[in-house]
Order: structure tokens, then C-alpha cells, then sequence
């Protein structure tokens, strides 16, 4: 093994990390403050520390509500976006097929185009649809808006599995699609965990097609949640604070949980 | 294969367009008033206290009187209706009460042909509702009604102007610039403003305006979209000459309005700055950015002073108000609502609760701090009410205007090209 | 690589015939249906529809209400393209896209390599520096709002630190404000780039560094001769996502600044709700979100062509047909 690095490499990754956690800090801190004794101190700790902001926001049903309905969607979405694009990527990258730069041309141009511009034709489509006012209504089309980022990640992944891998599963009598299912996805999962990470995380944060889509509250998702301690002349910034620490939970555990298989992912069958 | 594929996505969006367009147009709600149990739903931004509580105890009261009438409130945070009301007339269900602002806004939204004109079904008791009502009238139609309003003016500290030695409020811009000196000199900050959110500033370009433009000239320009009279240079350059006073915090252009304590609110409330043009809503906004209890007791209010070679009258004053609209579907329901709305008991609520200036003098004597009744008072005694521009004009042309304005007072750009900015919005340049 | 264990198995069974005969190009047409075919409707239905539908909006004067009835062809495009404020616009997208080119790129580079080592506590370093990107925009700008107010936490940090002569008017001066939204947005998306590099390290076999090592390679020649090459396709990735991000950039600016002041910070997207959306011009906005999209389409296809060649001619291994 070798030597764990440079000094001036950990001070620098130090520096680094204490400029990444203090704003998270002052939001989890935050919470446990008064928006009075914010305003009066911004850069100051706790003093006296306030319990109610947390214990409001973690008994009241609508907090629990909305997170169940955040967690649903992102949920679906991730799962949507993962097998779909999965399926495509792998597509775009081992099959040879005429006017398959087009398609993937195609995809990428989901990213090019600044998504809320598109979201009055896509309140009108879904009002259409009838999917208003339903999970799948938002759901399906973040699954769509994050299939472009998807494609673009897994790609050259899915392409830097050597051909001989494929060969020889097709001599054992694999299918395409069964190499596909068993041996390219597992090969994968370090790029599968990561644009699942992501699209969990947009689906959690996604603000503007929740607002559209939903009328009633008992839907709401977290990032609408927060519209109830802002008013039209002032917020309550500690419940804000408060609130957004707690909404980060969910999400971060994904990641965590998430992480291990992004690294331990591949390592392993490379000793093999 | 391509082209295989090429032909589906071509067929769907073919198809979608006679839908998009389809959804787009308006005016083919018949208006037949649903007779029986009638279910409003209500978009207002009542999101927080007071003013939350206050509308559900309404909801209660009228259902109670009402039987017949269930009302489902649906708070909306403030920002969101620019976004929501839109979408929501695009569709066949839009919410049957929202809240608007009046104005051009209106205006526009009336041209959905969603928006229920309301003339008939109040005239028996739209005078009540005094000559704020005009506001929310396009081409002579009622299109909503108000049922707050609100008026611009200084609010000032009272503790800091002793430490500076100031003995009362300005009542002339040169007492105004006076007073400013004084403060600068104790070392205290003379006026915050948000200038990061642009209509703080615009509000002194609009009173500057108010001061120089007679009242007739203000009618019309407004009603013709076009500033043509010389009054309008003068107000801009009023304004240059009193933002050459540097009264404002360091760094204003970045200051927000009414986010965290070190917003122009946050500062008068922390005592860190002495004033700020502000509507009547300064106060409530204040109370949530500052740990000082007796916060109200060190804060006054005084209108926009007199300015010399002026057309306009000195009490002239800005502002605006709240209201609602009703859409077609139940349109009578929805207006004997808004009557209930103005009237007595709900405006005391309003008024005792400090969630807004009522639209009554007798609700008004419920107000609770003299602040208040002082902005009320002298918005009662205004020979002239003006609109704040950005709502009395077209969207568009007034945010054009603010734009401007903020441009101005981050030192770009003249007197006259703020003139110039409306007029060529006005005339569809963007 | 599982060679060992398929080479054992093949050479434990005869050699199979060759399979494919019969309808080779049906079955393919077959499968490529069946594995593209439903991330393409779902696209093509959710996303690709409603843009062509808002494109289709630039051609007119709309405000949002009402029936489109008043076409004016290619007259939303003309007035954005020749505005000042677009055009000031278009230059802050440029240096955002720039300065995250040189700034963060090496930055996540560095850090994901030292990420990957088997430090103490990795996995909480991992999570920390990816909980930026967690936060959403929104509520990032509201706390670096907070804390870039004049006296602000940033501040009081500085000048506790004797650093008091760096303290700026950070939102409020026009000549460093870009500069200070870039800080912010570094501080939100290098956890983006470090979960992406992390994922591309691991196909940098460590053996590969171990014998570099034995070679008597130092490890910044180590880094650079061989993880960075075989990095390559991501940091491809990377580049790519990371222009086409500052091409798009909205949330942050909006919120931290409206575009302010006086325009000195104003993004295409911030620009086109502003000016087209937040003013009812349906229309215009629209017109500037095409603008948008094209000059985005244009960095796209050059990147493809020049950029990601290599990663599609697929140097590590053989295309399978």
C-alpha cells in the first residue's frame, strides 16, 4: 500500500471540506435558532437553542406527508429513468445501426433546451393526458427530463466493457439481452449507481413540475413544502433552515447507501 | 429505419398542436350559474399567520351563513401566481376565487375571456368599496375587487432620528435631505433600500412623478401607455439629485427588500438603518427579522415630502391594494363572497390583526399601532391615489420601468432614457 | 476480468457453430425495439413534444391568455439577438463555462483522486462533499444569500481571520459579482464531478498504478501518465454536462441576484423569464429559450464530432454488430 499523500494535499482537501460544510452546518444549526436571532447574528451558534423549529416540523403530519410523496416519486422516476435508459444506453453503445449517432443526438437535446420553457406545453399535454394532479403526472416526465443525463453517463461506460467479455458470454449460449441482464448491468452498476444517485436527487429537488401539476396539498412534495413558512412580505428563515436540513436526510442517504456500490462495484471482479 | 422512426414523432406533435391551441383559446365557457350547492375553490396567498388563520375563520363564518356553499381554500406562496394563474385560465377548471392585483396584470388575464366580469353582480354595493375598486376595472368592467389596500410611505425610527438630533419628520425634500446629512454624520445610515429586488427603488422614481405630474396627466398617461409629458424628465431628475445625496446602505444594489436581517427591512429593524419608503405592510415584515419586542413603539411613519416646481399636490399618495378575481363558472357565488370580504366583521378581523389596512374608516379604528392609523388617515385624505406604476401599466411596460429605474440607481442610464424604456415598451420593443 | 474462468470453460466444451444464420437483421431490429424503443417514446412524448410545441410559441406575440393569434414570424429572435442585455447576457453564460473549465475541473479532479484512497472516514468525506449537490438550487441561493450580506457570515469569517482587506460588496458590485455566483456554484457541483471522476476511477485498475509505481514512477507522473488518460471519458463527460450546465444556468442566479445589478450578472435563462416570462411575453421568451437551445446544440455537435470521437471509435474494445 502505498503512502497516504502529500501534506500540503491534506491541508488543501481539509480547506476544501471546511469551505464545503460550513454553509451545511449553518443550515443544520440554523434550524435550532430563531429566524430573530439569525437576523440579529447571522454567523453566530445556538444561544439558546431552540428545540421547537425541528420538533414542529417532525410532528406535523404534513411534513411526513410530503416526504412520503417525495419519496414515491423520486422513487418511480429513479426507477423509470434507470431501466429505460439502461436499456437504451446499452443500445446506443454495443449495436452497430444506422442513424444511432442520430438517436443519441436526439437524446441529448433534452439537455439543450432550458426544461421550464417547455412546461406550459407540458402543463397542457398532461392536462390532456389526464395526469394531473396524480404522482405519475410528475413522476413519468422527470423520468423523461433525466433520461438525456442518463444516456450521456452510461454510454461510454456501457462501452468500455471489452468485446471479449461479450464473446465469450455469446459462446456460453447468452443472448444479447441475457448479456445484457446478467453480466453487462453488474459490470455497470458503479455508472448505474451513480445516474441513479442523480436522478434521485433532481426527482427530489425538482420544484416548478410539482407546483403545476398539483393543486392539493395533501400531494405535495418537500420542495413545495417549504412555500408554508414564506409569506408574501417576509419567511420564517429558521423553519426554512429547519426544514431544508431535514428534507436533505432521505436524499443523502440514497447516496450513502449508494456510494459503497460505486466504488466497490467493479473492484472486486477485477482480482478475479 | 430512421425515417421509420421519424414519422411517429412528427404525427405526435402535428397532433399536438391543434391541442395546445385548442387549450389556448378562451371564451367558449358558456356562463351558466350552477344553481344548488355551490363548491368555490380560492386561491389566495394567505400561506402563513396572521392572515392564514384569519381566512380559515372566514371560510367557517360564511359557510355557516351559506349553507349551500362549501369554500376550499388553497394558500399559494406569493411567487407562485405569476406561474399558476396563467396555466390555470389556460385551462377549463381554473380556481373559481384568486387573488389579484389589479392593473395591467388584470388586464392581461382578462383576455383569456375566463375572467368573470362582475359589473352587474355588484353594482348594488361596489360603492362601498370606494375608488380603490377602479383599479381592478378593465375598459369600465369590474374584474375584480379589492379588499385591502395599501399605501406607500416612509417609516422611519424614531429612537435613531434623536440620536441624530432630528426633532420631527421631514415634510419637505429639503428638510428630507437635511435630515439625511444629520444622520449621516451620527454615523448612522440615513435610508435602506432593497434595491436588488428593483421595485423598492422604483417606488421613489414613481412618488417623484406623483410630485411633478398633475393628476390629470397621471390619468392619462396611464390610460394611453405613453409618457409624453415633461413632468416625467423632472421626476428623473429629482431623483438624480437625490440619490447625488448618497442617503442609501453601502452596497444597496445588491440589499434584498424583505429576506433575512440584512435585507432594507432587516436594517430599520435592527436599528442599523433610520428609514425606508416602504408600504404599510413595513411593519409586519419588520417584526419577523428582529428579536426587539418593542420594535413597534420606536417606529413612526411620515408620507413622501412636498417637492418644489411640482404639478402634482403635495398629499398625493401611492399605492395599491389586494383583491380578487372570479372566473366564469360561478361567478355570482363568487361575488356575494367578495362582498363579504368588505364587509364589517372581516375587515375588523383584517384590521385588529394587523394583517393589512382595511378598506373602511370604521374598520379602521381597529388598527392597532398610530403608525397605522396615520397611513390610513392620510391615504383617506389623499386628493389623489396613484397605483404604483408597475401594476397600473401593462406587465410588461412596468417591468420595463422598474428595470430602469434600478438601472438608474445603480448609475446607469438618464432621466430621460427611463422615459424612454416605458415608451418603447409601450410600443412593443423589448 | 473474468478471463481465467471462461477460459477454462471454453476449452472444456467444443466449439459451438456458428449461430446466427436465420433473419439476422430482424432479430436485431427486434431487440433494438425492444431496448431503445421505450426510453424513446417516454422522451420523445415528455419532452421532445413540449419543446417543439414552445418553439412553435417564439413565432408569436402571445401573452400567456387568450388564443395565439398574432404571428410575427421570425420577430421575437431579431429583437432578443440585437438587445444589449442578451447579448451581455450570452458573454457572463461564456465565462461561467469557462472559468468552470479551469477552476472546478481540476478541482474535482484532485479531489476525487484523494476520495478514492483508503483514507479514515472516507465514506463521511464522501457524503459531505456530495451534500451540496443534494441541496436544492433554490435553497442554496437562499443560504449563500444569507450569508453574503454585507457583515454577513462570509464577512465576519474573513475579517475574523485578518483577511479583512478581501471583503467585498459580493452581490452588490458589478464587477465581481459573476465571480461570486462561480464560487457559489463550484461549491454546489464539485460534489457532481467528484461522484462522476469517482465512478470513472474505477475502471483505473490498480495494478496498472502498482506497476507504475515499481517502475520507479512518482505519483504525480503516476496520476498523470496513466489515471488521467484512462479518466479521459469521463472528464469528456464531465466537460460536456459542465458547459451545457453554465449555458443553462438559472435557479442560482435568480435567486442570489435576479440577474442584478443592472443586468451585470445576467444569464440567457435568467434573461429570458425575466424579459419574456415574468412580462407575459410568451412569445419573446420562448424565441430566447430556442436562442438557448441552439447555441447549446452547436457546442453539442462540435463536441461530438471533435471532442468524444475517440470515445466513439471505441479504442478499448471491439463494436459488436
Amino acid at each position: 500500500m502505498r503512502r497516504a499523500g502529500t501534506p500540503i494535499g491534506y491541508v488543501a482537501a481539509i480547506a476544501v471540506l471546511g469551505i464545503t460544510v460550513v454553509p451545511l452546518l449553518f443550515v443544520v444549526l440554523g434550524g435550532f435558532r430563531t429566524t430573530a436571532q439569525i437576523n440579529a447574528s447571522p454567523a453566530g451558534l445556538p444561544g439558546p437553542w431552540v428545540w421547537d423549529n425541528y420538533a414542529a416540523i417532525l410532528g406535523s403530519a404534513s411534513f411526513w406527508t410530503f416526504l412520503g410523496n417525495s419519496a414515491l416519486i423520486a422513487v418511480i422516476a429513479t426507477a423509470l429513468t434507470v431501466a429505460l435508459g439502461s436499456m437504451a444506453a446499452y443500445a446506443l453503445s454495443r449495436y452497430t445501426f444506422k442513424g444511432r449517432e442520430g438517436f443519441y443526438t436526439l437524446f441529448t437535446l433534452g439537455l439543450l433546451f432550458p426544461l421550464g420553457v417547455a412546461t406550459l406545453p407540458l402543463y397542457l399535454w398532461l392536462r390532456q393526458l389526464g395526469m394531473l394532479e396524480s404522482f405519475w403526472g410528475v413522476a413519468i416526465p422527470e423520468a423523461a427530463f433525466s433520461l438525456p443525463v442518463t444516456i450521456v453517463i452510461l454510454r461510454p461506460f456501457m462501452r468500455a466493457i471489452p468485446g471479449e467479455i461479450e464473446d465469450a458470454a455469446v459462446l456460453d449460449g447468452a443472448s444479447r439481452i441475457g448479456f445484457f441482464w446478467r453480466i453487462l448491468l453488474p459490470l455497470s452498476a458503479p455508472a448505474l449507481t451513480t445516474v441513479a444517485v442523480l436522478a434521485f436527487v433532481t426527482s427530489w429537488n425538482f420544484y416548478l413540475l410539482p407546483l403545476l401539476v398539483f393543486n392539493d396539498s395533501a400531494n405535495f412534495t418537500l420542495p413545495l413544502g417549504v412555500a408554508t413558512f414564506q409569506s408574501q412580505y417576509s419567511q420564517d428563515t429558521a423553519r426554512v433552515l429547519a426544514f431544508t436540513a431535514l428534507s436533505m436526510i432521505p436524499a443523502l442517504a440514497f447516496f450513502v447507501l449508494a456510494e459503497r456500490r460505486i466504488v466497490g462495484g467493479l473492484t472486486g471482479s477485477v482480482k478475479g | 429505419m430512421l425515417s421509420n422512426r421519424r414519422i411517429p414523432a412528427a404525427a405526435a406533435l402535428a397532433a399536438a398542436i391543434p391541442l395546445a391551441l385548442a387549450g389556448c383559446s378562451g371564451g367558449t365557457e358558456p356562463a351558466a350559474e350552477p344553481s344548488g350547492p355551490v363548491t368555490l375553490t380560492w386561491w389566495h396567498n394567505g400561506t402563513t399567520d396572521p392572515i392564514k388563520s384569519i381566512w380559515a375563520q372566514v371560510v367557517a363564518d360564511y359557510q355557516k351563513a351559506h349553507p349551500e356553499v362549501t369554500i376550499k381554500g388553497q394558500p399559494l406562496q406569493n411567487e407562485e401566481f405569476t406561474t399558476k394563474v396563467p396555466l390555470a385560465l389556460q385551462s377549463n377548471e381554473p380556481p373559481d376565487v384568486y387573488q389579484s392585483w389589479g392593473g395591467g396584470e388584470l388586464a392581461s388575464q382578462a383576455t383569456s375571456g375566463k375572467v368573470a366580469d362582475l359589473t352587474d353582480a355588484a353594482k348594488d354595493w361596489l360603492s362601498s368599496v370606494g375608488k380603490l375598486a377602479e383599479s381592478w376595472q378593465v375598459d369600465g368592467k369590474q374584474y375584480g375587487i379589492p379588499w385591502e389596500q395599501h399605501f406607500v410611505g416612509f417609516w422611519y425610527r424614531k429612537d435613531l432620528f434623536a440620536q441624530a438630533g432630528i426633532t420631527a419628520p421631514p415634510s419637505t425634500l429639503d428638510e428630507l435631505n437635511g435630515a439625511v446629512a444629520k444622520l449621516k454624520q451620527a454615523g448612522i445610515t440615513p435610508i435602506a433600500v432593497g434595491g436588488k429586488d428593483r421595485w423598492p427603488d422604483a417606488f421613489y422614481w414613481n412618488y417623484f412623478a406623483l410630485r411633478a405630474c398633475s393628476a390629470d396627466t397621471l390619468k392619462q398617461s396611464v390610460k394611453a401607455v405613453k409618457l409624453e409629458d415633461p413632468c416625467w424628465t423632472k421626476a428623473g431628475r429629482d431623483l438624480q439629485a437625490f440619490l447625488a445625496t448618497q442617503p442609501f446602505q453601502p452596497g444597496f444594489t445588491g440589499t434584498p427588500a424583505q429576506q433575512g436581517a440584512g435585507s432594507s427591512a432587516g436594517l430599520v429593524a435592527n436599528g442599523k438603518a433610520a428609514m425606508e419608503l416602504q408600504g404599510d405592510w413595513e411593519p409586519g415584515t419588520m417584526s419577523s427579522l428582529t428579536e426587539d419586542k418593542a420594535l413597534d413603539s420606536k417606529v413612526g411613519w411620515f408620507p413622501f415630502p412636498a417637492v418644489p416646481g411640482g404639478q402634482g399636490d403635495p398629499a398625493a399618495m401611492l399605492g395599491g391594494g389586494d383583491g380578487f378575481s372570479c372566473t366564469t363558472r360561478a361567478a355570482k357565488a363568487c361575488a356575494d363572497f367578495l362582498r363579504y370580504l368588505g364587509s364589517e366583521p372581516v375587515q375588523n378581523q383584517l384590521a385588529a390583526k394587523g394583517a393589512g389596512l382595511p378598506m373602511t374608516a370604521s374598520a379602521a379604528a381597529s388598527l392597532k399601532t398610530e403608525s397605522l392609523k396615520s397611513v390610513f388617515d392620510h391615504g383617506q385624505k389623499a386628493p389623489y391615489v396613484q397605483m404604483y406604476f408597475d401594476k397600473a401599466f401593462p406587465t410588461a411596460v412596468g417591468a420595463a420601468l422598474n428595470d430602469a429605474v434600478a438601472n438608474f440607481f445603480a448609475g446607469q442610464g438618464t432621466p430621460e432614457g427611463i422615459v424612454d424604456a416605458v415608451n418603447k415598451a409601450a410600443a412593443g420593443d423589448k | 476480468m473474468t478471463t481465467t474462468a471462461t477460459r477454462v470453460r471454453a476449452a472444456a466444451r467444443p466449439p459451438a457453430p456458428a449461430v446466427r444464420t436465420r433473419k439476422p437483421g430482424a432479430r436485431k431490429k427486434l431487440e433494438l425495439t425492444f431496448l431503445l424503443g421505450p426510453a424513446l417514446v417516454l422522451f420523445a412524448g415528455f419532452v421532445l413534444v413540449p419543446i417543439g410545441i414552445a418553439a412553435f410559441y417564439s413565432l408569436y406575440e402571445w401573452n400567456g391568455f387568450g388564443p395565439l393569434d398574432d404571428f410575427v414570424g421570425l420577430g421575437n429572435y431579431a429583437d432578443a439577438l440585437s438587445g444589449s442585455v442578451f447579448q451581455g447576457a450570452i458573454g457572463h453564460n461564456l465565462i461561467i463555462a469557462g472559468l468552470s473549465l479551469v477552476v472546478q475541473l481540476p478541482l474535482s479532479i484532485g479531489l476525487a483522486l484523494l476520495l478514492n484512497r483508503k483514507l479514515r472516514g472516507r465514506a463521511v468525506l464522501r457524503a459531505l462533499v456530495f451534500a451540496p449537490y443534494v441541496l436544492s438550487e433554490a435553497i442554496t441561493a437562499v443560504i449563500w444569500l444569507l450569508m453574503l450580506q454585507p457583515n454577513g457570515f462570509v464577512d465576519r469569517m474573513l475579517r475574523g481571520a485578518g483577511l479583512g482587506g478581501l471583503v467585498q460588496h459580493w452581490l452588490a458590485d458589478p464587477g465581481i459579482v459573476l465571480y461570486t455566483l462561480f464560487a457559489v456554484i463550484t461549491w454546489k457541483y464539485i460534489g457532481f464531478g467528484i461522484i462522476l471522476l469517482l465512478a470513472g476511477l474505477q475502471g483505473v485498475p490498480s495494478e496498472l498504478r502498482e506497476a507504475a509505481a515499481l517502475d520507479g514512477a512518482s505519483a504525480w507522473q503516476t496520476t498523470r501518465h496513466v489515471v488521467l488518460p484512462l479518466l479521459g471519458p469521463t472528464i469528456r463527460i464531465w466537460v460536456f454536462l459542465s458547459v451545457i450546465g453554465s449555458l443553462q444556468l438559472f435557479d442560482l442566479v435568480w435567486i442570489m441576484t435576479l440577474g442584478g445589478p443592472a443586468n451585470s450578472s445576467a444569464t440567457m435563462a435568467t434573461y429570458l423569464v425575466d424579459h419574456g416570462f415574468k412580462r407575459y411575453e410568451f412569445g419573446f421568451g420562448s424565441a430566447v429559450a430556442v436562442i438557448l437551445f441552439v447555441i447549446c446544440f452547436v457546442f453539442a455537435l462540435l463536441y461530438q464530432r471533435f471532442a468524444l470521437r475517440r470515445d466513439t471509435d471505441g479504442a478499448l474494445t471491439r463494436m459488436v454488430d
